[in-house]
Formats: C-alpha cells, structure tokens, sequence
C-alpha cells in the first residue's frame, strides 16, 4: 500500500516536475450546484458557452446540477438580479455571471456572497469588483481595443477615414472597456487619420441595432466604417449596409461569429472581424468556479489551476480595473475570407 | 345569504383559491420557499410595482387608466442621479423628484379633466414623454453617484428583516383600504367609475377627484422611482421600462373592471400576492426568461377576461343559492 502511494507521488513529481509555481489540479466528483446566466436568453455565444460548460460539468463528474438561467432581453437588468437573488435563496453552491446590470447587481452580488455563495463573472464584469470573487476575461480588454483600431486602420487603409462604433448596451462593463481602450489606442499617431465620429447603442437587438447602424449613415455621410464589437451589432449593422446596397461604400468590422458572418465576410460586406471562443470561454469559467466553489483553491491572487483540456492558467489581480481579479483566456481569433469559411463549420 | 360569503363565493373567493394553490405547490417543490428570507426577496424585488398598483388600483376603478406610471419612475430615479451628479445634496433631490412627480401628475391632470382629452391617450403621450425626458437627462449611460445612506435604504433592512420600502407599501396599503372602503372620496371614486355624468349631476366633483387621483399617481410613482434608484444603487435611461404592464396586470387580475365602478382593493391585494407567488415560484424552479413572460402573459390574456368570468360565476351562484 505504502508503497503504491510513494510510487504515485514519485510519478506525479516526474510528471509536474517542470511546473515551478504550484498549482492545482482539479478533484473530480465533488458536488456542487452551480447557475451560468448569460446577460439573457437567445444568443448564440452564450449559448456555445453554455455547452463549454455543461463540457466541463461532465468531465468532472459533479454530481450536482448545472441549470443556465437567463432573463430576457427587455428584462435584462432586473432579470439577472432577480436570479442572482433566488439562486442566493435556492443555497446555489455558486453562480457564473455574465453580467449586463452594471453595478446595478453589486448588492444581489454581495448578499450571495455573505452566504457563502462563489460568484464568479465571465464575458462582462461587475464593474466595481463588489461582490465578485473573479472576473474570467476572454482576452485582455486593452488587447480587444487594440485589434479593434486595427482592423479599422486596416479595413480603412492608409487613407483613413471617418468611422463610429456600433456598441451594446451602456451597462454592459467589457464594451465600455473595450471602447475606453479603443480610443486610448487611437490617440497613437499611426491612426492619425481614422477618425472616430460617434458612439451609439443597439442594446444588443437586432432590430434596434440594425436601426442604429442605418442612423449612423444617415447622419454621417462620410461614415467609411462601422466598428461593432458585439456579435448582434455586427451581424445586424452587416445586414443593413448589404440590404441597403451600402456594402461598397460603408464598410463592417468588430466582434462576430464566423457562423453568423461568414456569407458578409464573402461579399465584402464585413471583410475582417475578431473572436474568440465562447466554449472555452464557459469551460473555464465552469472550472474556476467549480474549483472554488468546492475549496479546492481560494480564488486569490497568485494562484495557478489546470483547467481540463485548455492548461494551466494563473488568477492575478485585473489590471483593467481599480479593484478585481481576473483570470485571462485569450486568444483572439481574426477572420477575413481566407479563414471564416472554416471557422465557420 | 349574507354579503360576506357572497363575497367569498365570487372573484375574490377563486383568487384565494388560486392562491392557496399556488402557496401549496411551492412549498411542496422547493424548501426555500416558505423562508423568511425568501418571503421578504419577493416581496423587495417587487416592491416599486406593489405600491403603484395601489394607486392604479383607484384610477382604474375610476374608469381612467395611468400609462404613465413607469416612464414617471424612470424620470424620477434619473432625475435624482442627473441632480446628485450635479451636486445637489441626495435628500433635497428627493424633494425635487417628488415635486416632479406630483407636477407631472397634475400635467396629466389637466389634459384629461380641463380639456377632456381621454386619459388613455394623455398618458399613452406621457408614457413617452417622461421616458424621453429621462433619457435627455441621463443619455446612454449608467450612473453610480448617491451616498452610502441612499443605498443602504433600499438595500438593507430597515426594521426587523424589511427594508424601508416595504413598510412604504405596508402604510400606503392600510391607507388605500380606508380611503376605499371607509371615506366619502372612496365613494366618489366608484360612483363617478360607475357613471361620470350621474355623479357630476348629482354633486360630485368630478374634475376634483380626477385631478387628486393623478397628481397622487404621479408622486407615488415618483416614490417608486426614488426607491428603486435606492435599491439598486444607480440609475439609468430604461429604468422600469414596460413595468405599467405588469402593474396593471395585477389591478384586472384582482377582479377590478376595465370600464371601472366595480372590484376591490382586498382582490387587488390577493392577486399582488398571486403574481409574485407565482413569479418567484417559477424562478425557485428555475423557470426562467421566455416560459415565464409567457405565464404572465396567459394571466393577462385571464384578467382581460375578468367581467365575463365573474358574471358568470356569479349567475351560477345566483341559480343555486336563489331559493
């Protein structure tokens, strides 16, 4: 027996030997009862990352249940905090939040947490940190500014030109993060002559971000480009400018999903855009807080985990706010008509 | 047979019915639910629509209707967050939003007893008009500015496990039952919903009535507001966007007829109870999002049927009990 367990730590040495920093791996089979919400139902990203995560609970073996709660999109604020609530009620073991209420849900957040509830954030953060353990962030927020002025200067070319930004919703944290860093990056001389002429809201609707994006043209009649980073704007803004016959002259871009995007990629509509994915992004998530919510680490600064399939990844402190922690994914994905017809199967 | 069984046998009978149902299933499926701490979350997550439903309680036995009542709240609460931004001290703010709402009330008021315009389509115009006005004020964007005070009053309890919001409603409850059921005005308020033209012949001040009816709308709803800024701590544009219909859900629901003149608070108070019962126990299920919009939708498509139902009942109950 002795000797079995010395030849099983003997071959766990050999085997992370190479890692310095310790880490943990996760035990599988501990119970928890754990809630994803996305910001609401009906999407297809937070759909995908529901499947990463449902992935990940069956890799794991929780013998407790995974429920993906949302509210509705004309509900949304209200919705999640009355989830956030119950699920507190229910004696949930944890919950993974996509958040959409701003700092709206920080005392639904903080009153989960009093009862011993992990709440965990993914995609869109609580933009104080109250309340939350941990912020899994797709890619870093500076970087997703970064690409967006990028493919703006590259879709614009030398030549620049005037464009706007077709965004979600004005609680929404990781979109005013994104834009706050877009124009930061803006502000580097080698984008001198993109010029950034508005900032409007679609609420993430296809109707009303479809609206938006015709408003825009409207309005600037020498709008080049419209930089949408979120999956509905894009596709919506996409859609409009090609049923408009505008493709030619206004030009698509931001964060979209190959599946969704592929045909306007083709036509020249939306000739470049950026994601990443959002089943890693659930599986993740799903992991940290599955780790967390059932002691296996605290959720603090400095630690490592080994998340399944995707590797180790270290929770450090959120450098994109003034409080928080985060753990980063990354990386981002461009597509252009090379690439998305495969990305897109 | 006495008037109180009758009572019982009637609508409010069957929405008790409906209720003790709904209270049973629950607590069967989720232990969580007969908590306290359950009991006053459903009460809090709701509250700001409760205590319009009050008010829109009087209006609608009225024979007027308040479409107003949400785009009021979203004023309000914006209002508040534009002028504490600015630099005004939280509780004059507070001050100035009430004022606001009795004004805006009395902006209804004129509309519809002055110039005679249909109350349905004066607040129809203010629906849109105060939410537009508190999008000016407030853009597209989200702010967090009100003292710790502020937002420890609609956070934590006030007394015992209730916040200060539900003792709000508690007390406007205790009022509205007296006012109804016990004084003159209650009276007025059904004789002119019964027949506007009978009343005004027989002496009641119609105008007047009205007039008091939608200015105390207006600041209720703007107390709504103010507590649901409180309760979560920052407000924004879309702020109790399309909350009127829950609103009036619960006042048809409680037996009130659309054309006014009959129904009764204690039914009004039964189906308050019977929506979020039946909401909460939804989400303990975790019946999220579409199913349970669509529920309420099927409540509402029911109380819209409400005075066809209720005579119904009523005549089966006049057959068996005639002799």
């Amino acid at each position: 027996m002795y000797k079995k367990i010395i030849s099983l730590i003997a071959v766990s040495a050999l085997f992370f030997g190479a890692t310095v920093m310790a880490h943990t791996i996760a035990k599988k089979g501990m119970k928890a009862d754990l809630v994803l919400m996305p910001k609401f139902l009906g999407i297809l990203v937070f759909d995908q990352a529901n499947n990463g995560a449902q992935e990940a609970h069956r890799e794991l073996g929780n013998p407790g249940k995974l429920e993906f709660l949302g509210p509705t999109p004309e509900n949304s604020v209200a919705g999640q905090i009355e989830i956030l609530t119950t699920a507190t009620t229910q004696g949930q073991d944890g919950i993974m939040i996509s958040n959409n209420a701003g700092d709206q849900i920080a005392p639904a957040a903080k009153a989960a947490r009093a009862k011993g509830m992990t709440v965990v954030t993914w995609d869109s953060p609580i933009p104080s940190g109250d309340g939350e353990q941990l912020f899994i962030a797709q890619v870093d927020f500076n970087e997703t500014g970064m690409v967006m002025a990028d493919m703006a200067l590259s879709i614009l070319g030398p030549g620049g030109g005037e464009f706007a930004v077709l965004s979600a919703t004005p609680d929404a944290a990781n979109q005013n993060a994104w834009n706050a860093s877009m124009k930061e990056h803006l502000k580097d001389p080698k984008y001198s002559k993109i010029k950034l002429v508005d900032l409007v809201y679609g609420d993430d609707q296809s109707e009303k971000s479809y609206n938006q994006a015709l408003a825009l043209v409207d309005k600037y009649p020498n709008l080049k480009l419209i930089m949408a980073p979120t999956t509905v704007g894009i596709a919506a803004a996409a859609k409009a400018m090609q049923d408009e016959g505008l493709c030619d002259q206004v030009k698509v871009s931001g964060l979209g999903l190959p599946a969704e995007m592929v045909s306007y990629t083709l036509n020249g509509c939306a000739p470049e855009f950026a994601l990443w994915s959002f089943v890693d992004l659930g599986y993740l998530s799903y992991y940290a807080t599955y780790m967390i919510a059932t002691g296996q680490i605290e959720g603090v600064a400095g630690e490592t985990f080994k998340a399944g399939r995707m590797g180790y990844y270290t929770i450090e402190k959120d450098p994109t706010r003034d409080k928080g922690l985060r753990v980063k994914m990354g990386p981002f994905s461009v597509y252009t008509k090379d690439n998305v017809e495969a990305a897109s199967k | 047979m006495s008037l109180k069984l009758k009572k019982l046998m009637g609508w409010e009978g069957f929405l008790l019915v409906v209720l003790l149902l709904i209270i049973s299933v629950n607590s069967f499926h989720s232990p969580a639910f007969l908590t306290v701490e359950n009991q006053v979350n459903l009460f809090v997550l709701s509250v700001e629509k409760i205590i319009i439903a009050l008010i829109m309680t009087f209006i609608i036995l009225n024979a007027e209707i308040d479409l107003s009542v949400a785009s009021m709240m979203g004023l309000a609460a914006c209002a508040l967050g534009w002028m504490v931004e600015s630099g005004t001290s939280t509780s004059t703010a507070i001050g100035l939003c009430l004022i606001i709402g009795f004004l805006g009330g009395a902006f209804n008021a004129y509309w519809i007893t002055v110039v005679k315009l249909p109350s349905l389509v004066v607040t129809l115009a203010m629906l849109i008009g105060f939410r537009g006005l508190a999008r000016v004020l407030i853009e597209d964007r989200s702010i967090r500015v009100f003292p710790p005070w502020f937002e420890n009053l609609g956070q934590q309890p006030f007394w015992g496990p209730l916040p200060l919001s539900v003792y709000i409603f508690l007390v406007l409850l205790v009022i509205s039952v007296l006012i109804l059921q016990y004084t003159g005005f209650g009276r007025y308020v059904y004789v002119i919903g019964i027949n506007q033209e009978v009343a005004a012949y027989s002496g009641v001040r119609v105008a007047r009535v009205k007039t008091i009816l939608f200015m105390m709308s207006g600041l209720i709803s703007a107390l709504a507001g103010i507590l649901f800024a409180a309760r979560l701590g920052s407000v924004r544009g879309d702020m109790g966007l399309g909350f009127e219909l829950d609103i009036i859900t619960m006042v048809l629901l409680g037996g009130v007829s659309i054309f006014g003149g009959s129904g009764s608070i204690y039914g009004v108070i039964l189906s308050i109870l019977i929506v979020l019962y039946l909401r909460n126990g939804m989400s303990l299920m975790n019946v999220t999002g579409h199913i349970q919009t669509g529920v309420i939708g099927v409540i509402l498509i029911l109380s819209a049927m409400i005075p066809n139902i209720k005579t119904w009942l009523e005549g089966i109950f006049e057959k068996k009990y005639a002799s």
